[in-house]
């Protein structure tokens, strides 16, 4: 034992790269019968396929990286965040009439959290009480809105309202309290805010699968349901789902959204410095207390999208959380830290899944392999492809 | 140490006394008492045969069943709550035990007192294989390795082994046998189950007052600190994960034993959690954490939550029209379990056993608080 | 859009027969007489599944069928005279919730004489300790583990009111074996949900009896989680290895994602889909509309399937006029008017029978005792509500036997048979910008035996 302690120690770098090279020449081995066999249009079809789907794991972990960055914690609850904010964005996106009373709570709850971010005594000051006021109204407005021609509008705003109020909600009540606590009682904090989460979910909306048709728009704009490529060299057909598409596409928008918005204000950075040292952070002057719940805000946001997008081109219904079990390799993969990390984890966990099914089948795509490169990556690289190099001795 | 608080005046005076577990006569008699009372248990019972039914016959399921998680539990304590290694797979460490053992039995005919310790020593085995990333990584990516166990064990079992495991098909596991003699019978299982469950709660509980336990506890505090004082962490690590998984994998194959079929669905990360759950809510770190835990998330799940949602039952779609009853179960027993540990967490983050010493020491110097 | 189910639910009931409002049950049910009234009684229908997980689509339904057909029997004089209650618990599809729940039941004063599962895993898991407690089960549908052990030949405590999975798929096998014209060189791909439900039709024996009728089964079946996005590499595997039958052992959006992707790829002319019971279901139907065909159709139009009761369509049947009329008059939507809650109702009339049955033999129904029960399920021969057969009287088997291939259409804009394409077909105008079209089943073979394919046989 410490014989292989030492000379692991002293040829780390050979060590590693040995390894991984046996890795690739086992999976070589393993599928090059496959590979032979296989069609160029199949090994497209399923690049494509897979890139697609690991657009909504990049949304997911960029959640979970923005939380970790700002507060150490990761976040398990993000796949029911997910399922919460899509839930709720369902019911504005079908309810012709939504009720103001019920629209006029949730915007006076979020705008309250939204006020009391850095402590209650917030509320004394008269004119953020006044800002308040006047979101509360605007909101109400915007989410009671009838009609089926501002559905889209109604739901967005409905679903930012609630996700922010219920991303505030967790961070003031649960995690707040939780600071200086050892890491598994952060752990199980997010794990038992899931469970709560899973509960509502079911209590308000059941269980019965449901539908969520934001891409039925799609049709009448006359844009098709797939795009087929056909040509010589592919000796087949690609099919690529439109839905997937724009789906694709609308996380790979948000994501840049959220870039710009990081590079070009400082709550970024401030994240950074809080997540870093958080008594250090606040004696520069950073309202931490602020940050912590921005970055809950924002996460909850990017949740709510992710449950969107991810409902509408599957289904919303109790399990989508499992969607983030796909999601938790790809944050490590990319980076704990790392944004870019979080995109590129994404879709390469995507792809792996994809061209795990064609090739091995058994669920090795959709269950084995996300784990397998997670293990994989935590022994060669731990900090990912993108992130941080931790200075600190094992 | 808390627990070492006694009254003024009472001291050890020599070494045997100092290293007992019961330092006074009371803690002893209370110690012993309630192991008599557990063994009693069955007889009172209707299935008993002493024509006594003070006690529901169910109880001897419940207890057998809250003595396997409890050894469960203990080896997860070694790991989370003496080393501080976060472990999110420690069921599909019990999974590899309960069906090690299971076709140890099956396979080769194996006695099963002879398959279990085996079972035990195979997944120790196996969790240091997932130890192995300890190597390199800590905290939440140390999470991320288990979890990793919790999604590739099962696969392996489910798929590739499938001749042996019978994939997603239930294992049946044969009766128990001792020499010819066969443990059907579910009071006999529990005076197997039970003493075997007092024993290893006992090794447990010396390996981590011994050197080996005060190294855990000092890679846990600072790992650097513990590496100057020329303690061997990695070393350590390993060993932690090396017994935690043997503590799961003997539990595990008492489990396939009790209860005679298996299936890979049990062995999911609801599990894991629920584990985890358990050893946070009992103390992580204090001997006494996991059946605290163990017990407490029993009675929660099976009198408290139930009591509250059979009345909510009625009232809940009553004044919301919009929720329907059949979904009213469902949701709250999520809910209300997720909310009790969100309580617990805020109110007493370090657990009932912490909470447990204090009482302890509250009654010992009484009346005065010195 | 629940006015909308209402009207369609109306339309579709017009031409019933109005059940007699006395306080007798409807005359079409012919139980066994009853010699011990048990005025005052109560008999407790105790059960408990997967009401919240993947399975949600099919328990809720079975909740709401059980919850009307008991009110109704209670209003019509009970179990001779005795009330009819229910005791239900949600495992969320987690083996470690099955437990507890089957704990607190096995621990209940008296205990239970007889429960009800729903899921073919809790089945398996609690397989010996029902039999150890004594208290039968009754379960829709069964594995072979379930019902049987590991061996196929060891009847337990359990009992299926729906033929096993993997007689199911043989009989499918006999289906497409004997018309060549439909299926011609049939070459089936097993695509199911990973699980134990998934998985539970694709075994050896059913392997070999399909290659006995000429079908060949692919070696290699291909699994998914309800959860996935996209499935079209787990298709395309399939249809690569030459399949030209897609079989699924899955339920509600499983079969849906199928007959989507099978569109999305262009592949719905070249390949036929074909599931278990489950798979025909409204739930499937309704979920089917978000994908049409190039005829405007859903794609699951033409899905093949086991069909082994009366369904919603055959309303001359007095049976189905009996849930048509039940379901109406308690509101339920169109998608509680599934296969579950079909089996909920006959739940209720297979009940009253034991009972009755038992009743008589032992004399009080305080006496009776699991092993009682037991012992009339061995000797049963009744029709629930006539809309299936329970015969456990012959010999060993513990799952019913009759079944029918059937065929999933959409029923057309006047109501006299399928929808040849989205122009003439129903359609009922949803909020959410699609339409709802209303599926039908249409019977392609009497009810006749299935094949018996537990191992050892």
């Amino acid at each position: 034992m410490e014989a292989l302690q030492k000379f692991y120690r002293e040829n780390r770098t050979l060590v590693t790269w040995l390894m991984v090279a046996a890795v690739f020449i086992v999976f070589y081995l393993l599928t090059q019968e496959r590979l032979n066999s296989l069609r160029p249009s199949r090994m497209v079809q399923t690049t494509i396929t897979g890139l697609l789907v690991g657009g909504v794991y990049a949304l997911i972990a960029l959640g979970i990286v923005l939380i970790n960055k700002a507060s150490g914690v990761f976040n398990f609850a993000q796949g029911y965040m997910m399922l919460f904010g899509g839930m709720l964005f369902y019911s504005f996106f079908s309810t012709p009439n939504v009720n103001p009373l019920a629209a006029g709570a949730l915007a006076f709850g979020t705008v309250l959290m939204v006020l009391a971010m850095n402590g209650w005594r917030e509320l004394r000051n008269l004119r953020s009480l006044g800002i308040g006021v006047a979101a509360v109204v605007v909101l109400t407005l915007l989410m009671s809105w009838q009609g089926e021609d501002v559905r889209m509008l109604r739901a967005i705003v409905g679903g930012i309202t609630g996700s922010v109020f219920v991303g505030l909600f967790i961070e003031r009540f649960t995690i707040r309290p939780l600071i200086g606590q050892p890491l598994f009682t952060m752990v199980l904090m997010t794990l038992a805010v899931s469970e709560i989460l899973k509960g509502f979910v079911n209590l308000i909306w059941g269980s019965v699968p449901i539908s969520l048709q934001i891409f039925s728009g799609l049709e009448r704009l006359g844009l098709p349901n797939t795009i087929r490529w056909e040509a010589e060299f592919l000796q087949g057909r690609v099919v690529v789902r439109t839905d997937l598409l724009v789906t694709f596409f609308l996380a790979l928008a948000a994501f840049v959204g959220f870039v710009l918005f990081f590079r070009y204000t400082n709550v970024g950075l401030a994240m950074r410095a809080s997540a870093e040292n958080q008594q250090l952070a606040q004696s520069v002057g950073l309202r931490v207390r602020v940050i912590l719940a921005v970055a809950w805000g924002i996460t909850a946001i990017l949740a709510m999208l992710a449950g969107v997008l991810q409902g509408g081109a599957s289904q919303l219904d109790l399990n989508l959380p499992f969607v983030a079990f796909s999601a938790f390799p790809a944050v490590l993969l990319g980076g704990l830290e790392s944004i870019t990390g979080a995109l590129v984890g994404g879709l390469i966990i995507g792809l792996v899944q994809d061209w795990g099914n064609l090739l091995y089948g058994n669920q090795a795509g959709t269950e084995l392999m996300p784990y397998l490169v997670l293990m994989i990556v935590l022994i060669i690289r731990p900090d990912g492809l993108f992130g941080e190099k931790r200075i600190e001795r094992i | 140490m808390a627990s070492n608080i006694r009254p003024a005046g009472v001291f050890d005076t020599s070494y045997a006394q100092d290293m007992k577990i019961n330092r006074t006569r009371t803690s002893r008699f209370l110690a012993n008492a309630a192991f008599v009372a557990v063994l009693l248990l069955p007889l009172l019972t209707a299935e008993g045969g002493l024509g006594l039914s003070v006690v529901p016959a169910v109880w001897v399921g419940i207890v057998v069943r809250i003595a396997i998680y409890t050894i469960a539990v203990i080896g997860l304590n070694i790991l989370m709550g003496y080393t501080g290694q976060i472990s999110l797979g420690h069921a599909a460490f019990v999974g590899v035990g309960a069906y090690s053992g299971a076709l140890m039995a099956r396979l080769w005919g194996i006695p099963f007192w002879i398959a279990v310790p085996l079972a035990g020593l195979f997944t120790a085995l196996v969790g240091l294989l997932f130890g192995l990333p300890s190597l390199r990584v800590k905290g939440f990516y140390l999470a991320m390795a288990t979890l990793a166990a919790q999604f590739i064990i099962p696969w392996l079992m489910r798929y590739p082994m499938e001749r042996l495991t019978n994939g997603s098909r239930p294992l049946e596991v044969p009766d128990p046998q001792f020499f010819g003699f066969s443990f059907g019978p579910q009071v006999v299982m529990y005076y197997l189950i039970i003493p075997l469950a007092v024993l290893m709660a006992f090794l447990a509980r010396n390996l981590t007052r011994s050197r080996v336990g005060r190294a855990l506890i000092s890679v846990r505090d600072n790992d650097l600190a513990a590496e100057l004082l020329g303690i061997n962490v990695f070393r350590y690590k390993l060993l932690a994960f090396f017994v935690s998984s043997f503590y799961a994998g003997v539990a595990g194959a008492l489990w396939a034993f009790d209860i005679g079929s298996l299936s890979l669905d049990k062995f999911n990360l609801a599990l894991s959690i629920e584990f985890l759950a358990m050893l946070i809510i009992g103390g992580a770190g204090f001997p006494l954490g996991p059946l605290f835990g163990v017990a407490f998330i029993n009675i929660l799940r099976e009198n408290i939550i139930p009591n509250v949602v059979s009345n909510f039952k009625v009232v809940l779609p009553n004044v919301f029209p919009f929720i329907a009853v059949a979904d009213v179960e469902s949701s709250l027993v999520p809910f209300l379990f997720g909310l009790a540990l969100v309580i617990f967490l805020i109110v007493e983050p370090r657990g009932l056993a912490y909470r447990w010493e204090i009482l302890r020491i509250a009654w010992k110097i009484r009346p005065y608080a010195y | 859009m629940r006015k909308v189910v209402l009207l369609l639910v109306l339309a579709l009931t017009l031409s019933l027969f109005v059940l007699p409002t006395s306080a007798q049950l409807p005359e079409f049910i012919k139980h066994t007489e009853c010699e011990v009234d048990l005025t005052g009684e109560t008999i407790t229908i105790y059960h408990f599944g997967d009401i919240s997980g993947p399975y949600a689509f099919i328990t809720q339904p079975l909740l709401a069928g059980l919850a009307d057909t008991i009110a109704y029997w209670n209003a019509h004089g009970g179990i001779c005279g005795a009330m009819l209650t229910t005791d239900n618990k949600d495992t969320g599809g987690n083996p470690a919730q099955t437990q507890a729940h089957y704990d607190y039941y096995r621990a209940l004063e008296p205990k239970p004489q007889l429960i009800v599962l729903y899921a073919s895993g809790d089945a398996e898991l609690l397989r010996n300790q029902v039999a150890a407690d004594q208290i039968p089960v009754i379960i829709s549908a069964g594995s072979v583990e379930g019902l049987y052990g590991e061996d196929g030949q060891t009847p337990g405590w359990i009992y299926a009111t729906n033929p096993l999975y993997v007689d199911q798929l043989g009989m499918f096998c006999e289906f497409v074996g004997a018309n060549p014209a439909e299926f011609p060189d049939p070459v089936i791909a097993y695509v199911s949900w990973a699980g134990a439900f998934g998985e539970a039709a694709f075994m050896p024996e059913a392997i070999d009896y399909c290659a006995e009728q000429g079908v060949k089964i692919l070696p290699e079946p291909q699994y998914f989680r309800p959860t996935d996005t996209d499935i079209s590499t787990q298709i395309l595997n399939a249809v690569d290895a030459g399949a030209n039958i897609i079989y699924t052992n899955s339920l509600a959006s499983g079969p849906a994602l199928i007959a989507k992707t099978l569109n999305d790829l262009g592949l719905l002319d070249e390949v036929k889909l074909s599931g278990v019971n489950w798979a025909l279901d409204t739930s499937v139907g309704l979920l089917g509309r978000t994908s049409l065909a190039d005829n405007g159709l859903p794609a699951v139009n033409g899905m093949y399937g086991s069909l082994p009761f009366r369904w919603w369509s055959e309303v001359q049947h007095p049976g189905v006029a009996f849930n048509r009329e039940l379901a109406t008059a308690n509101e339920r939507a169109l998608s509680v008017q599934n296969i579950a809650y079909i089996l909920g109702s006959t739940l209720v009339d297979l009940y009253h029978e034991i009972y009755v049955r038992t009743v008589n033999r032992v004399g009080s129904l305080s006496a009776i005792t699991g092993s009682d029960i037991k012992e009339t399920l061995d000797n049963i021969d009744y029709n629930p509500l006539d809309m299936y057969n329970v015969n456990f009287a012959n010999g060993a088997r513990r799952s019913t036997t009759g079944n029918r291939i059937a065929q999933m259409f959409f029923i057309n804009a006047t109501m006299t048979g399928p929808a040849t394409s989205g122009d003439d077909a129903m359609k009922i105008p949803n909020p959410d910008g699609t339409n709802i079209f209303v599926p039908i089943l249409v019977p392609r073979t009497e009810v006749q035996d299935v094949p018996d394919l537990r191992p050892g046989n």
